[in-house]
C-alpha cells in the first residue's frame, strides 16, 4: 500500500465509494429520505472545518480532520430526528436546519482557520489527487466496517425502508436499526468527502438511484443497476477528471447525471420497443 | 456603528441586507407552508451554476466581463425551477426525488465550469459564503428592484397565494389559475434567491428563508402573526449578523445564519416554557375568515 501512486489511490477510494454510496442511495430512496444526505454531508463539513481549526491553532492535538467529520455527521444525523419530533407536522424542515445550521458554522470556523483556500476547496469539491495515505486508511477502514454491516443487517435495513410499520409489528429493534441507519449514512458521507467533497456526496448517493429506480424490475436489480451506475460514473469522472484536470466530484458528478439522463430519455424509446413486441 | 455610515460599500450592504431580511422570511412563510423548504436549496444550488458558466463564459466573451455574473445565477434558477415541476412528473413515485437531482446536477456542472474556468478563487469563496464588501451599487439596485416586485406581487396576489398554499385543490376548484401562480412564485422566489446570494453566500440563502419560519412557528399564534415574527427573526439575524461579521472578521453569510439559529433555540427554548404546542397553520380554519 505504501508503494502506490497518487492516481491508484484515488482510483481505490473511488472504487470503495462507488460501491458503498449507490447502495446507500437505494435505501435512502426508497426510504423517501435521499435528502438527508445533503443535510447530512453539509453538518460533515462543519466537523472538517471544526478539525482544521482544532488542528490549526492546538497543534498539541493530533486531529484528522476526516474523523472530526465523521462524528459530526453521526451527531447531526441523531439530531434530524429529534428535530423531527419537534416539527412535527412540518417534518421536512428538519433537513434545511440542519443543513443550514450545518454550513453556518462551517462557514465561521473557515474564516477563523488559519488554512488556505486550496484546501477548502479541496474538501468542498472532491480532489482525486489530494488522497493522501491517512485519507485512504480511513476510506478502507469505513468500507470494511459498512460493508460489514450492510451484510450483516441487510434483510432488516431493506424491511424497515419498505414498510417502517411492519418492520416494527414484526418485531425488529426500530431504535436500532435506525441508528444503524443514521450511522452508516454518515460513515458512507464521511468517507466520500475526499473524492467526490461535501458538496457533492448526496449526488452520489441520489443520482444512481434515480437512474436505476427507471430501470429496475425488482429490488435485487434496483441494488445491482444503482452499483453499475454508480462505479461507471466514479470510473469516468476519475478519468477525464485526471486528463482534462477538472475537478474530480464536479465530473463524477456529471458523469452520473449524464447517465441518469440517458436513462430517462431510453425509457420512452423501449416502453415503445417493448409495447410493439408485446402486441406481436 | 460609525464605520457603516461612512464607508459606501457598508451602507450598501446594510441596506441588502435589510431588504432581504423582509423579502426572504416573507416568502420563506409560503414556502415551508407548501411544504417546499427544500426547493430553495436547490435553486440556490442551480444558482451558483449559473454564477460558474457566467464566469467561464467570459473568459471567450469579453462583452461579459463587465457584467453582473448574478444575472446568470437568476436565469439558472430560472430555469432550474421549471425543471423540478417537470422531474416531479417524471418521478411521480418518488417526487421527493426530483430535489436532490437537479440540486445535484446543478452543483456538479457548476464545479465542472469552475474548474474550466480557472475560478477556485476568492471571489467564488465569497460567492459560497458571502461577503459584505462584495456588495456593489448595482447589487443594491437589482435588490431593491426585486424587493419590489415581491410587494407588489404579494399586495396584488396575496389573496389568491394563501389560499393555493393552504389548499392547493379547493383553490384550482374555485377557479385561481394554480398553474401561472405557481410559476410566478417560483420565479419570485428564484430571483430573491440569485440577489440574496452576495451577501449571504449560495449556500446560505435557503437559510435565510426557513430558520425565521421556523423560530416563527414556535412562537405565532395566527398566520399574520407568523408573517411579522418571520420578519422580526430574520431582519435582526440579518442586521446583527453583518455587524459581527464585519467586527470579528468572520463571513457574513456564516454570522447571519447562526444569529438566525440563536433566535430559533431561543424561540424553541420559549415555548417549551410556555408550554404551548408548535403552530399549525390551517388548522384553525382562519383562511375562512381572512
Amino acid at each position: 500500500m505504501m508503494e502506490l501512486t497518487f492516481l491508484e489511490r484515488g482510483i481505490i477510494a473511488a472504487l470503495c465509494i462507488g460501491l458503498i454510496a449507490p447502495l446507500m442511495g437505494t435505501l435512502l430512496a426508497v426510504r423517501r429520505s435521499s435528502i438527508i444526505a445533503d443535510s447530512l454531508s453539509h453538518v460533515t463539513l462543519t466537523g472538517i472545518s471544526a478539525g482544521v481549526l482544532i488542528g490549526g491553532t492546538m497543534q498539541f492535538i493530533p486531529v484528522h480532520p476526516l474523523y472530526t467529520g465523521f462524528a459530526f455527521s453521526l451527531a447531526g444525523s441523531l439530531f434530524i430526528e429529534k428535530l423531527r419530533q419537534e416539527y412535527a407536522s412540518f417534518q421536512e424542515l428538519a433537513a434545511p436546519i440542519i443543513l443550514s445550521a450545518g454550513i453556518g458554522l462551517s462557514a465561521v470556523f473557515m474564516s477563523l482557520a488559519p488554512s488556505g483556500q486550496n484546501e477548502w476547496y479541496d474538501y468542498l469539491f472532491g480532489s482525486v489527487v489530494s488522497v493522501g495515505k491517512g485519507d485512504l486508511l480511513f476510506i478502507l477502514i469505513t468500507f470494511i466496517v459498512s460493508g460489514l454491516l450492510f451484510g450483516l443487517f441487510f434483510k432488516e435495513l431493506v424491511f424497515v425502508s419498505f414498510d417502517q410499520e411492519g418492520a416494527a409489528v414484526s418485531g425488529i429493534k426500530m431504535k436500532t436499526i435506525n441508528f444503524l441507519f443514521s450511522f452508516l449514512t454518515a460513515l458512507v458521507i464521511s468517507m466520500s468527502m475526499k473524492v467526490v467533497g461535501i458538496l457533492l456526496v448526496g449526488a452520489l448517493i441520489s443520482l444512481p438511484a434515480a437512474a436505476a429506480l427507471q430501470l429496475a424490475s425488482s429490488f435485487r436489480a434496483l441494488v445491482l443497476w444503482s452499483i453499475v451506475i454508480g462505479e461507471a460514473a466514479v470510473l469516468t469522472g476519475v478519468i477525464s477528471s485526471y486528463h482534462l484536470s477538472l475537478a474530480t466530484g464536479g465530473s463524477i458528478v456529471v458523469s452520473a447525471a449524464l447517465i441518469l439522463g440517458a436513462v430517462l430519455a431510453w425509457k420512452p424509446v423501449s416502453a415503445r420497443i417493448f409495447s410493439r413486441r408485446n402486441q406481436l | 456603528m460609525e464605520a457603516f455610515i461612512q464607508y459606501d460599500f457598508l451602507r450598501n450592504a446594510v441596506i441588502t441586507g435589510v431588504l432581504i431580511g423582509f423579502t426572504a422570511p416573507v416568502l420563506g412563510v409560503f414556502i415551508v407552508v407548501r411544504r417546499l423548504a427544500l426547493i430553495t436549496d436547490a435553486l440556490s444550488h442551480i444558482t451558483l451554476t449559473g454564477i460558474a458558466f457566467h464566469l467561464f463564459l467570459s473568459q471567450t466573451l469579453s462583452i461579459l466581463t463587465g457584467l453582473s455574473p448574478v444575472y446568470m445565477g437568476m436565469v439558472f434558477a430560472a430555469a432550474g425551477s421549471l425543471l423540478i415541476e417537470k422531474l416531479r412528473l417524471v418521478y411521480t413515485a418518488y417526487q421527493e426525488l426530483a430535489v436532490p437531482i437537479i440540486l445535484s446536477s446543478a452543483i456538479g456542472l457548476g464545479v465542472i465550469f469552475i474548474s474550466l474556468a480557472d475560478g477556485f478563487n476568492q471571489d467564488l469563496f465569497q460567492y459560497l459564503f458571502g461577503s459584505i464588501i462584495a456588495v456593489s451599487r448595482d447589487d443594491l439596485a437589482a435588490v431593491a428592484g426585486i424587493t419590489a416586485f415581491v410587494a407588489v406581487v404579494l399586495i396584488l396576489f396575496y389573496n389568491q397565494l394563501l389560499f393555493i398554499a393552504f389548499d392547493e385543490n379547493q383553490a384550482r376548484v374555485s377557479g385561481i389559475p394554480v398553474k401561472s401562480m405557481n410559476l410566478l412564485f417560483i420565479i419570485m422566489t428564484a430571483l430573491v434567491i440569485a440577489t440574496s446570494m452576495q451577501l449571504v453566500g449560495i449556500l446560505l440563502v435557503s437559510s435565510l428563508m426557513t430558520l425565521p419560519v421556523a423560530a416563527a412557528l414556535q412562537v405565532a399564534k395566527s398566520f399574520r402573526q407568523m408573517f411579522m415574527y418571520s420578519v422580526i427573526v430574520g431582519e435582526s439575524a440579518v442586521i446583527s449578523g453583518m455587524i459581527s461579521a464585519f467586527y470579528l472578521d468572520v463571513s457574513s453569510g456564516g454570522m447571519i445564519v447562526l444569529a438566525a439559529l440563536f433566535l430559533l433555540f431561543s424561540a424553541m427554548m420559549y415555548r417549551r416554557a410556555s408550554g404551548r404546542p408548535v403552530y399549525h397553520p390551517g388548522r384553525q380554519k382562519e383562511t375562512a375568515a381572512e
